[in-house]
């Protein structure tokens, strides 16, 4: 069995991870690993989301990386001191205490936190900033050795990754994938997993199937090393800063984007502004320290904010994508559930791209 | 010996030995050679330390510096304390 997977970020390596055991598998990346929203993300990883669903795909995914980085030998960096979300109003508490006791119910270890016990954990936070917060699994992964483990892990197993190698038509006969061309060469190929993050919509058009996922630019920044101190992943809901202790020490932090229609990349001076003045209110110990770089990213999100996996109406050709600013927290996950949907069959109906044909 | 570890880059604190070694294991273009050693990525942004990655990047790949290109330059030129940041007007 012959498997093309379009795009080498999170969801792309890990489906060609678990597949390449038993199928032949290419991965075909236009540019280089990392350059998508898997190289760019701040790492923050969580098991603290809205529904059911989303949550069992994240708590696997925790355990994926485990049992990943020791398979591969290839150290995650991954930090597990859990993850803060913080709300600076009664209406926004209100909404995290909905998802709070989903949570519970999905057996996750959660709890509410007082903005004082906030800062007895992070020396320097003022606790006047926030209403409240709730405090539960999770942490700050490194990005890259995750990429660059995944890519020497399916090498290791016999897949192929080809950088710098554009798919610029799928080849569909009778309503049923053939292969694809990338680079001038045709590839046969049984299934097609459309794994390209925020390219996932032109894909999508390629094999002739609407997809309409949304596309988000989010714009992040790096301060000084700083010896640790900020244990946990932080993340404000109302206003949407977020930031965070690399394992090198570094500040990394951002805001959480929005929806743009053109794939741009590029950093702005007024999210320096607004994330100076949202990382400062809650943390003020910070402002003596220098931004060194920033850069921004690109991700897609569908129209109802769960993942897209599954076949389409082309036999063979399987969406991998819509997974929002979760990628890095549910990544591994849908990986292992492309390789169960190619290799035994499965199917799940609240992933299924079908759902938003009426 | 002491006398033998050539600092690349001193923010990172890097070794020739160690960028040899990163180019050895596979990272063998600018990108990810600075996003595995971390060469670039310190407090000077690469000024004092990418034309030495570029000359032992060259050295090894056989490649001429024009061939191999510069990594990205990202804002700000010189970093920028918060405090300055915050004094910026919103949009």
């Amino acid at each position: 069995m012959k498997v093309a997977i379009i795009g080498s970020g999170i969801v792309g390596l890990s489906s060609a991870y678990f597949l390449s055991n038993s199928a032949e598998v290419v991965v075909f990346e236009r540019r280089y690993p990392l350059y998508g929203a898997s190289g760019r993300n701040t790492g923050g990883i969580t098991t603290m989301l809205g529904n059911k669903e989303l949550i069992d795909l994240a708590k696997r995914s925790m355990k994926i990386y485990d049992d990943v980085q020791g398979e591969v030998n290839f150290n995650f960096l991954f930090r597990k001191d859990g993850y803060l979300k913080v709300a600076k109003n009664d209406i926004d508490m209100e909404k995290l205490e909905k998802e709070y006791y989903l949570q519970r119910s999905a057996g996750l270890k959660v709890r509410e936190i007082d903005p004082f016990e906030i800062k007895n954990m992070i020396p320097g936070f003022n606790p006047k900033s926030v209403a409240g917060g709730f405090y539960g699994e999770g942490g700050v992964i490194f990005p890259w050795p995750v990429i660059w483990g995944y890519e020497k892990g399916c090498k290791a197993r016999g897949a192929e990754i080809k950088p710098q190698t554009e798919v610029s038509e799928i080849v569909v006969e009778n309503g049923e994938v053939k292969g694809l061309k990338a680079n001038g060469e045709f590839f046969k190929a049984d299934f097609i997993v459309n794994a390209a993050g925020a390219w996932s919509n032109e894909i999508s058009r390629l094999a002739g199937v609407s997809l309409n996922n949304v596309v988000i630019k989010e714009e992040i920044c790096v301060l000084e090393s700083l010896k640790p101190f900020i244990n946990p992943y932080i993340l404000n809901v109302s206003n949407g800063v977020y930031l965070s202790q690399s394992a090198r020490g570094e500040v990394v932090g951002g805001i959480v984007g929005k929806e743009t229609n053109e794939l741009n990349t590029s950093s702005s001076l007024d999210f320096l502004i607004r994330y100076a003045k949202g990382a400062v209110e809650m943390v003020p110990s910070l402002k003596g320290l220098s931004v060194l770089r920033q850069w921004a990213g690109v991700y897609d999100c569908s129209r109802d904010g769960m993942p897209v996996i599954g076949e389409t109406e082309v036999k063979g050709f399987i969406q991998a994508n819509g997974l929002g600013k979760h990628g890095m927290s549910i990544g591994p996950a849908v990986g292992e559930l492309i390789s169960e949907m190619i290799l035994k069959g499965k199917s799940l109906n609240n992933f299924s791209p079908n759902r938003f044909q009426s | 010996m002491v006398k033998d570890r050539k600092i690349v880059c001193r923010c990172e604190d890097l070794t020739e030995d160690e960028i040899i070694h990163a180019i050895e294991e596979g990272y063998d273009d600018i990108e990810s050679l600075k996003r595995y050693t971390g060469a670039t990525t310190g407090f000077c942004q690469g000024k004092g330390c990418l034309m030495h990655v570029l000359r032992i990047l060259a050295q090894k790949t056989g490649k001429s510096v024009d061939e191999i290109g510069i990594t990205t330059q990202r804002p700000p030129v010189n970093p920028v304390p918060l405090y300055i940041l915050m004094e910026g007007e919103r949009e």
